[in-house]
């Protein structure tokens, strides 16, 4: 697995994603035609900037004159960091970043993503010895946690054969805890569970509906298997859902 | 990852389960914890009076990770359930909890295991680099090897999951994340020690049984762990173990080399390159590589392994010799070890790689070639094709590989497979005869060739030999034209 993944603007899919690993790096920029990432705007340097993948996190080198680059944290409530221009190699730490480029008055962004964001487990640091580590590592705070909790709740309610939600369905589920939830930003972290799972990719049905529906089935069962959401995870989605809702 | 204490089980001291008494915690590992356990009162004289107690917390009330600690735990004891064998921790017996009054223990898995005198980390801890490290490597391996021939992928091998028992032996404990092979793969639980983890499985792909594991897993943890024990370090760069898990995923694509510590000692070189292969179908499997293990530690060989001395060794021993080999070709296919037969004499006949592995590529394609790396007026000998991989080089005779001033330790458990005859223009002997026996006798193979011995080296020549044996001496002659029975060849060396 690659450790980072950049997202362009207007990504049509898994194929457009650029996954780029420790060492590798990215130059993004108007003329950054083969290889690089090409951001068509005038307002935009031809090197705009350069991203180097680093372990689990990743480097930004803002290669333009004068402009300052925003890195956000789209979950974070505003959390960004500000890279000057001209610096090199500014470290950012988050999971989900938008880099955020000021061109001629437009405002250009694309997605960085670091799925292999790890968490350990504190309580153990005592003890002696490597630690044997669970293989997935999931952020209880984000929202795709929130969304394959949602996913599971049928389940975890105890129907072992509860169909899965529909999207809709999950929309609606989420909206109390996540009130601009739309459902595209369900299908995008549905997508995202299924990279930071890494769900193998040669067992996709063909067609988009029957490969949304494969995919939540198997992130469930892997979900359920291993665990990596239990019933009392269900506090993520808030108050538990009233018959009458439901 | 459950609790906030580091043990994730808390047993009071004295708690009483079946026959035992809990004393004192032993050791804590992600999901279990060992306590110390003696023989309650009226406890079964069969017992032992100590034992190990592994408390894994699969009772109902548990609040966590329920359903794979059961699984764990069923893992563990269907191993030691199934096979008894000098390498593996013993089981006594297995209980389960059943104490309303303790709800945090009701329902807790409880097998009662061997008493170890403690783990290799705690050994490593204090000494790390112990001078039994080659010798508990070999038991290690032979551990992995009965495993593997039962069927069975360990998982999780590490220092903390090899116990010191009070003889001094060590057995491999820790079966929770043990897999049976179904076909050519298991599925493991979605657990792993990075450090140890091959890099096929530090970032596995997943279908909905968790990630396809294979017994070339073990062998990249043995790997690891011989280097760790013999060197101290750890054979990936970085100074944590991200950077290192990262570090082998670049070496697996072939961003990276591999660079072995300095302080490795030959013969486990070899065996560490072997099981360290950036890719799983390459890595040696654990049979070969016991017999290599045992070989550089110097140990007996074990017992029950069958033995691959040919069974027509009375007859010609060219064809028994070719016979054999096609006896063990399969194996050693799969392995990449060096399967070989012996001749009545001990000279060994190593098997000859395929055609297509001869030549080592660079990723454009090209071949590489490492003859440039014998010095100025020397010859010299690589255990791969086209100079590549070990070499040992000398400006004279020498009769005696293994023992000489330069022993060639490599040439002692594997083949020949390029030679470079570097030596300088003006030298009066200058050509390079090899001999399969030592003090430049013929042995093996050589006694049915005219020249009674097992090639011969031009001057400035350099090329591929036929990669299935080792010389143990070689010595410069005037002319390989003339062969060393010869008269013209006899005075002439007395002349230089």
């Amino acid at each position: 697995m690659h450790s980072i993944i950049v997202v362009p603007p207007a990504c049509a899919g898994p194929h457009d994603q650029i996954r780029i690993a420790t060492g590798d790096r990215l130059t993004f920029g108007r003329a950054s035609a083969g290889g690089g990432l090409a951001i068509a705007h005038e307002g935009v340097p031809r090197a705009a900037g350069e991203i180097t993948a680093h372990l689990a996190f990743w480097l930004l080198s803002n290669l333009s004159e004068d402009q300052t680059y925003v890195v956000e944290n789209p979950e974070g409530a505003g959390e960004h960091i500000k890279v000057a221009p001209g610096r090199v190699d500014a470290p950012v730490p988050f999971e989900f970043s938008r880099v955020v480029l000021p061109a001629a008055g437009d405002l250009l962004a694309f997605d960085v993503w670091a799925p292999r964001h790890a968490f350990r487990s504190v309580a153990r640091s005592g003890l002696a010895g490597d630690l044997t580590a669970p293989a997935f590592a999931l952020d209880r705070t984000k929202r795709y946690f929130a969304v394959l909790t949602a996913l599971c709740e049928p389940r975890l309610r105890g129907e072992p054969h509860a169909p899965l939600p529909a999207v809709e369905q999950l929309v609606e589920r989420l909206r109390p805890v996540w009130p601009t939830v739309t459902r595209s930003a369900v299908y995008w972290n549905i997508d995202y569970l299924a990279v930071k799972l890494r769900l193998r990719t040669d067992a996709d049905g063909c067609g988009p509906a029957r490969r949304a529906n494969g995919k939540k089935d198997s992130l469930v069962s892997l979900a359920l298997r291993f665990d990596l959401v239990h019933e009392g995870d269900l506090a993520v989605l808030g108050a538990a859902r009233s018959e009458v809702a439901g | 990852m459950t609790g906030r204490h580091p043990h994730p089980v808390l047993v009071p001291h004295g708690y009483r389960i079946g026959n035992w008494e809990v004393r004192e915690p032993l050791a804590s590992g992600a999901f279990a914890t060992v306590y110390a356990g003696r023989a309650a009162a009226g406890a079964d004289p069969a017992l032992p009076r100590r034992a190990a107690l592994k408390f894994l917390p699969t009772g109902t009330r548990t609040p966590r990770q329920l359903r794979h600690l059961r699984e764990l735990s069923e893992r563990e004891v269907e191993v030691l359930a199934r096979l008894r064998t000098p390498r593996l921790i013993r089981m006594f017996e297995t209980l389960t909890v059943d104490d309303p009054d303790h709800p945090e223990l009701d329902g807790a898995t409880v097998i009662v295991l061997e008493r170890a005198e403690g783990s290799l980390d705690s050994v490593l801890a204090h000494d790390p680099r112990p001078a039994s490290g080659p010798a508990m490597l070999a038991q290690v391996c032979e551990g992995l090897y009965q495993l593997h021939r039962a069927g069975w992928v360990h998982g999780d091998l590490k220092p903390a999951n090899v116990l010191l028992m009070g003889d001094g032996s060590v057995r491999l404990a820790d079966f929770n994340m043990a897999a049976e092979l179904h076909g050519t793969h298991a599925y493991a639980p979605a657990f792993a020690t990075p450090d140890y983890t091959a890099p096929e499985l530090l970032w596995p792909e997943m279908d909905e049984r968790g990630a396809r594991v294979r017994p070339s897993a073990d062998i990249w943890a043995f790997g690891v762990f011989a280097h760790l024990v013999l060197s101290g370090t750890f054979p990936l760069p970085g100074g944590s173990t991200e950077a290192r898990a990262d570090a082998a995923t670049r070496y697996a694509r072939g961003a990276e080399e591999l660079r072995l510590s300095p302080g490795l000692p030959e013969p486990w070189r070899r065996i560490v390159l072997a099981c360290l292969a950036p890719t799983h179908a390459r890595r040696i499997t654990a049979e070969p590589l016991l017999r290599l293990v045992e070989r550089a530690a110097d140990v007996p060989r074990s017992a029950r392994l069958p033995r691959l001395r040919a069974p027509f060794r009375h007859r010609h021993p060219v064809v028994a010799a070719l016979l054999a080999a096609a006896l063990v070709l399969p194996a050693s296919l799969v392995g990449g070890g060096y399967a070989y037969v012996h001749y009545d004499d001990g000279t060994p006949v190593y098997e000859a790689l395929p055609a297509a592995s001869r030549a080592p590529t660079r990723s454009g394609g090209a071949t590489s070639f490492g003859y440039h790396r014998c010095p100025p007026d020397s010859v010299c000998f690589f255990s791969e094709h086209n100079g590549n991989g070990e070499m040992c080089d000398w400006r004279g005779d020498d009769a005696d590989w293994p023992a000489g001033d330069r022993p060639c330790a490599w040439a002692g458990g594997g083949p020949v497979r390029s030679i470079f005859n570097n030596l300088a223009d003006g030298r009066k002997r200058r050509d390079v005869a090899y001999y399969r026996g030592s003090d430049f006798e013929p042995a093996g193979f050589d006694r049915t060739r005219e020249a009674q011995r097992t090639g011969c080296t031009k001057h400035q020549a350099m090329g591929n030999l036929a990669g299935t044996y080792a010389p143990r001496s070689h010595r410069l002659v005037a002319s390989c034209a003339a062969g060393e029975s010869s008269t013209v060849g006899r005075i002439l060396s007395v002349l230089d």
